[in-house]
């Protein structure tokens, strides 16, 4: 009995939430997208007119656009500080490890909207950055008030703890003393990284590089406080369609556009990289 | 076969005719009418909860305390940010979970055409009689059904969209125009609010005023109005906002981080509700800042102006409820209530309470310019919030 209930129970509960709690909502925008609103109204008139919009009128190109360079921007020097991080604490955090990595989950302790608030205190106009280069006899850094820069900046403090966590629990499971192997057999630390380390890790490199990447995409707050008149990015723009335009139908579409593209990059990535040669462990014993 | 065999173990009636599935059915409606009993309330019940949705700057833990005490009720407030998110939250069944309301601009109209709020009777709340003349019915025409005649919401505070500036950075002759926030002298120091309509607005005025459409007769045969631009004069802010947009240093999001640039000098001007103005001030007076800020409440070429308002929804029937509603608003309309929600809020308020204001704080709240409200633009719906939102979104990504 307990054997033919426990794969209902383990897989049909989250089957349960993940369709009452994603599918159905992903559902019901990807309806809402189909049909329009008129000041503050929607009516349900079939058309894939929002779709049209998103496909010639520029604007939403250029956010897309600008939001896919930001992210993978900020994945990118995510993962390269993120490496050198995890790879340190596990080679040389020795009974400090686990208190060393739930260190990077500090932050998550305050909510994303506060941290963001304080980031815009640091890199703002009186800002602890600009406070002590003014108090210097220095010119204030433009640069990181209201730039892209500093959305830059802002993600990756946002997103830098989830990489190195995610590096980190990959680096736990992979076997050092193959490190030590090719070392005795000649190889340079810098060959044993790039041919052992490195691809030995790459799933879950991606997994982090992923995890990183995709929020990145739909970032809203990060670029409404810190970005500036030219930082709007996708995400922002997507909020403002469900904010004080009321243009929900068309927000809609830029959502199911985004989710789109978001399963197209997964797919894309995990069909370039081969699984069985990247430290992957899903595929069982078969 | 009996009649009884045919019956589940168990449920073989009783000599009284009590059998369990009756007990259970029993008990059962009980606990369900247990249930539901908070919930189910009868209109002529006296009330004992007021539910608000509100914004949060008005919510003065003192009065709140106050007229919880004095009415035996709990005052339960939900907070919304802007009035979009509080129509949506009226249209999805917030007429049953809330009994007053706040909006300002078009917003109450739009909410009584849509029947989300309900006519209210200003012989109930006496202290309505005292408001500044700029905002009795017969001159202020936003809180008043056009057919009916019926009022339908009560004024509160108001403000406009004015500027406020650092003297010693942009000249008064200067600030008196809406072109010096799209002036290049001072670019990269000034800043705007992320509010869509109001840049669309504010721009619009000037772009009327450039093209000499504002004083002309308009398509729909209205006077102008900022929020009912046509095509060319939309075409034209959005150009203008492009151009604007290279001038400014950010879209503020919030007025602690207006007060913040304004302070540290990294801006010369912004358009604002004049709160950051009011705390600037303060702040001068105490002698924690060196620099002097003005206000330009109106630019020469018209500005724009808002009145927040309570409201009555729909869901609130004639009886004890209404009473209550009629009663709370009555209490927030107090001119003592009134002086310390300006006070605290930092906002003009439409009752005239000068009587008891000193003559700094007469003047720190536009209490002798009430009059100016009359000339300015009210905050209104958008003639179009989707060709809106495209100039704004091209705007952004220009």
């Amino acid at each position: 009995m307990r054997t033919r209930l426990a794969p209902w129970l383990t897989l049909g509960v989250p089957t349960v939430f993940l369709v009452a709690l994603f599918v159905l909502p992903l559902l019901s925008m990807l309806v809402l997208s189909v049909w329009r609103t008129e000041n503050y109204h929607i009516v349900q008139d079939w058309n894939l007119r929002n779709y049209w919009v998103l496909a010639t009128d520029g604007a939403y190109a250029t956010f897309l656009l600008r939001s896919i360079a930001m992210a993978t921007a900020v994945s990118v020097i995510c993962t390269a500080i993120a490496w050198p991080v995890a790879y340190g604490i596990t080679l040389y955090g020795g009974r400090y490890k686990l208190l060393l990595t739930l260190g990077f989950a500090v932050p998550f302790l305050t909510g994303e909207v506060l941290r963001v608030i304080a980031l815009q205190g640091l890199l703002g106009p009186v800002g602890l950055v600009n406070g002590v280069l003014m108090s210097l006899g220095a010119a204030p850094l433009r640069a990181i008030m209201y730039t892209n820069v500093a959305s830059a900046i802002g993600l990756v403090y946002l997103y830098l703890p989830i990489v190195v966590t995610v590096i980190y629990l990959s680096l736990l499971n992979f076997d050092q003393r193959l490190l030590d192997a090719a070392k005795i057999f000649g190889a340079s630390p810098a060959r044993a990284f790039f041919e052992i380390a490195w691809p030995l890790n790459l799933f879950g490199t991606l997994i982090g590089f992923a995890l990183c990447f995709i929020p990145c995409l739909s970032a809203t707050l990060a670029p409404r406080f810190l970005g500036g008149p030219n930082g709007t990015l996708y995400g922002m723009a997507m909020a403002q369609q469900f904010g004080e335009s009321g243009t929900w139908a068309l927000g809609a579409a830029m959502g199911v556009v985004l989710f789109a593209l978001s399963i197209a990059a997964v797919f894309v990535a995990f069909r370039t990289v081969d699984l069985r040669r990247t430290g992957f462990t899903g595929f069982g014993r078969g | 076969m009996t009649t009884n065999d045919s019956l589940p173990l168990g449920s073989a009636a009783s000599p009284a005719g009590f059998d369990r599935r009756k007990a259970l059915k029993t008990i059962a409606a009980g606990a369900a009418a247990a249930l539901a009993t908070p919930y189910v309330r009868p209109a002529s019940a006296a009330p004992t909860t007021l539910r608000a949705l509100m914004w949060e700057v008005y919510a003065i833990p003192e009065v709140i305390k106050a007229f919880e005490d004095k009415h035996n009720v709990k005052f339960s407030p939900t907070f919304f940010d802007g009035n979009s998110e509080a129509y949506n939250k009226l249209r999805v069944g917030g007429t049953r979970d809330f009994d007053l309301v706040q909006a300002d601009g078009f917003w109450p109209g739009l909410y009584y055409r849509e029947k989300l709020i309900r006519a209210i009777d200003y012989a109930k709340i006496p202290n309505t009689a005292k408001v500044f003349p700029v905002f009795k019915p017969d001159r202020f025409k936003l809180l008043t059904d056009e057919a009916t005649g019926k009022h339908f919401g009560v004024t509160w505070c108001w403000g406009s969209y004015g500027t406020t500036y650092n003297t010693a950075m942009m000249p008064k002759e200067k600030v008196q125009s809406i072109e010096c926030l799209f002036d290049p002298e001072f670019s990269g120091r000034l800043a705007t609010s992320a509010r869509f309509e109001e840049n669309i607005a504010l721009a619009g005025i000037l772009v009327a005023t450039r093209m000499g459409t504002k004083d002309k007769p308009r398509p729909d045969g209205k006077p102008f109005n900022p929020y009912v631009l046509s095509d060319e004069e939309l075409a034209g802010v959005e150009k203008l906002l492009i151009e604007q947009k290279k001038l400014l240093l950010t879209r503020y999001n919030d007025n602690n981080t207006l007060q913040q640039l304004l302070e540290s000098g990294a801006i010369a001007a912004a358009p604002e509700f004049a709160q950051s103005y009011r705390v600037l001030l303060a702040k001068k007076a105490k002698g924690e800042i060196d620099a002097d800020f003005a206000h330009q409440l109106i630019p020469k070429e018209g500005g724009l102006g808002w009145v927040d308002t309570w409201l009555v929804t729909s869901g609130v029937a004639d009886g004890p409820m209404l009473t209550l509603c009629e009663q709370f608003m009555d209490m927030m309309l107090a001119p003592e209530i009134m002086k310390q929600q300006a006070l605290i809020g930092g906002a003009s308020t439409t009752i005239d309470i000068r009587s008891i204001a000193t003559p700094e704080e007469q003047k720190l709240y536009l209490m002798d310019r009430t009059e100016e409200l009359s000339d300015m633009y009210m905050f209104d719906q958008p003639s179009s919030t989707e060709k809106w939102e495209r100039v704004w979104s091209r705007m952004q990504a220009a």
